[in-house]
């Protein structure tokens, strides 16, 4: 009898702390509803005295100092532990295969060094999308997917890597001013010589016909060489500038990363 | 890199994600927890700040035995209360200044909470440690029975056992006392 008491309370204030109230609970219990009323008033009392809520300043900057500890952290272990772990002879041939790709076989360096950012809505790093309007006037919608952005530390052979939380932009709406977040989270502080993004898919509708062309994207991969800084007590905004032009009288296009209007800023103009 | 290396590293930055997702959830909670043992709420603010970054540096030697992260948050929680009170050397009681009041209180109802802060306070010192620790964990951690079982190496039915005994007692205290 204590028994099932003692859980039908515990089951009460379950649902109490889920938002419940306490009325429902005792509708549920009849039964129980006499003995177990001053009980879970007394918890209300209790509850009421001590709590408070915590000062949002406080909080966004223990926030900020948590995400700065984890992002150091994220910077310093996949590299170190690597080695540091690592059997003698498998050195040598991770040497080995480091050489290699140096020298050519570009291809296994993202494998071995891009850890993955994770999102955040407080983060320090926003990543945007922007167009320079060249020909897209031609289409009436030009859809862009982009399945992964990576950035490159400075002087180093280390990346990281995000997976955008909006995958797909339609260039069509970000010219000019417009540009649109794609990713806000948190990355490592520190200096950053290159972005790139790995486009799955490009999905253009002509204005003219309405006619759908796929537009060409040698390699999948848009990048942009540009020195940065991302701080831990600033939110450092990358945009990447995106231009769609056509390639001759061949009704084709391809799409080019614009330098010129890429790059960190502190104020963009953001799509609702 | 073996297999064991890998997988050690692998789970740490499985930790580190949820630890980086229980952050929003439970740093008020935190807060609150702190709250009742100090009653201060700028020092316990700072506590809950300082609790996930020192999980941050002690996620390694975390093991997932029967503990849910957000239980050896408490943990983490309760040392760096049971050092901050050593440090402090301070006894428990609360003074009177130490409840925030609204701005626009006035001072009929500012003596009013007052009183209510420290008759609350003082049934809660009436309770065992053991009591106390199961009531703070469930009204103010959020964490279940069974949570709170596994921060203190108890059952959950002991664990609903002592709930139950320690709110029939702040009851009486406070019923008593009202």
């Amino acid at each position: 009898m204590t028994e099932d008491f003692d859980r039908i309370l515990d089951e009460c204030i379950d649902r109490i702390n889920r938002g419940d109230n306490l009325a429902d609970c005792l509708s549920d219990y009849p039964a129980y509803s006499e003995k177990l009323k001053p009980l879970l008033q007394s918890m209300h009392d209790v509850q009421k005295t001590y709590t408070f809520t915590p000062s949002a300043d406080t909080k966004r900057a223990a926030r900020q100092k948590f995400h700065a500890a984890l992002g150091k952290r994220r910077q310093m272990t996949p590299v170190l532990s690597f080695f540091k772990v690592i059997p003698r002879p498998a050195v040598w041939a991770t040497v080995a295969v480091l050489v290699l790709a140096i020298v050519g076989t570009l291809v296994i360096r993202p494998i071995l060094n891009s850890p993955t950012l994770v999102p955040s809505p407080d983060g320090n790093f926003a990543f945007l999308i922007s167009d320079e309007p060249n020909d897209i006037g031609d289409f009436e919608s030009l859809n862009v997917t982009i399945s992964r952005v990576g950035l490159q530390a400075a002087g180093s052979v280390r990346r990281l890597e995000f997976t955008p939380e909006t995958k797909t932009v339609d260039l069509t709406q970000l010219q000019g001013e417009h540009s649109q977040e794609i990713w806000r989270g948190n990355a490592p502080a520190g200096q950053y010589s290159q972005v790139y993004i790995n486009v799955s898919e490009v999905k253009g509708k002509l204005e003219s016909t309405g006619q759908i062309v796929d537009v060409k994207l040698p390699s999948n991969k848009l990048r942009i060489s540009m020195p940065f800084e991302v701080t831990v007590d600033t939110v450092t905004s990358f945009t990447f500038d995106i231009t769609v032009v056509a390639t001759g009288n061949n009704g084709k296009y391809i799409l080019k990363p614009q330098i010129g209007n890429s790059g960190v800023r502190q104020e963009q103009k953001l799509l609702e | 890199m073996n297999i064991g290396n890998r997988k050690n590293i692998s789970r740490i930055n499985e930790y580190e994600t949820r630890l980086s997702d229980l952050y929003e959830e439970y740093y008020d909670k935190i807060a609150r927890y702190v709250y009742v043992h100090i009653s201060n709420k700028e020092e316990a603010e700072d506590i809950a700040g300082e609790v996930f970054l020192k999980a941050l540096e002690s996620l390694k030697s975390y093991r997932e035995q029967g503990v849910p992260m957000q239980g050896w948050l408490f943990r983490i929680a309760h040392n760096l209360t049971v050092d901050y009170l050593r440090k402090m050397n301070k006894r428990r009681t609360v003074p009177i200044d130490s409840v925030v009041l609204q701005g626009n209180d006035n001072p009929a109802n500012t003596a009013e909470k007052n009183i209510e802060f420290e008759w609350v306070t003082e049934a809660m010192r009436q309770l065992t440690t053991e009591q106390r620790e199961v009531i703070n964990l469930r009204f103010f951690g959020g964490l279940t029975s069974k949570e709170v079982g596994g921060v203190l190496g108890k059952s959950g039915g002991a664990v609903r056992e002592m709930q139950r005994a320690a709110i029939e007692k702040l009851r009486g205290i406070m019923g008593v006392e009202r």
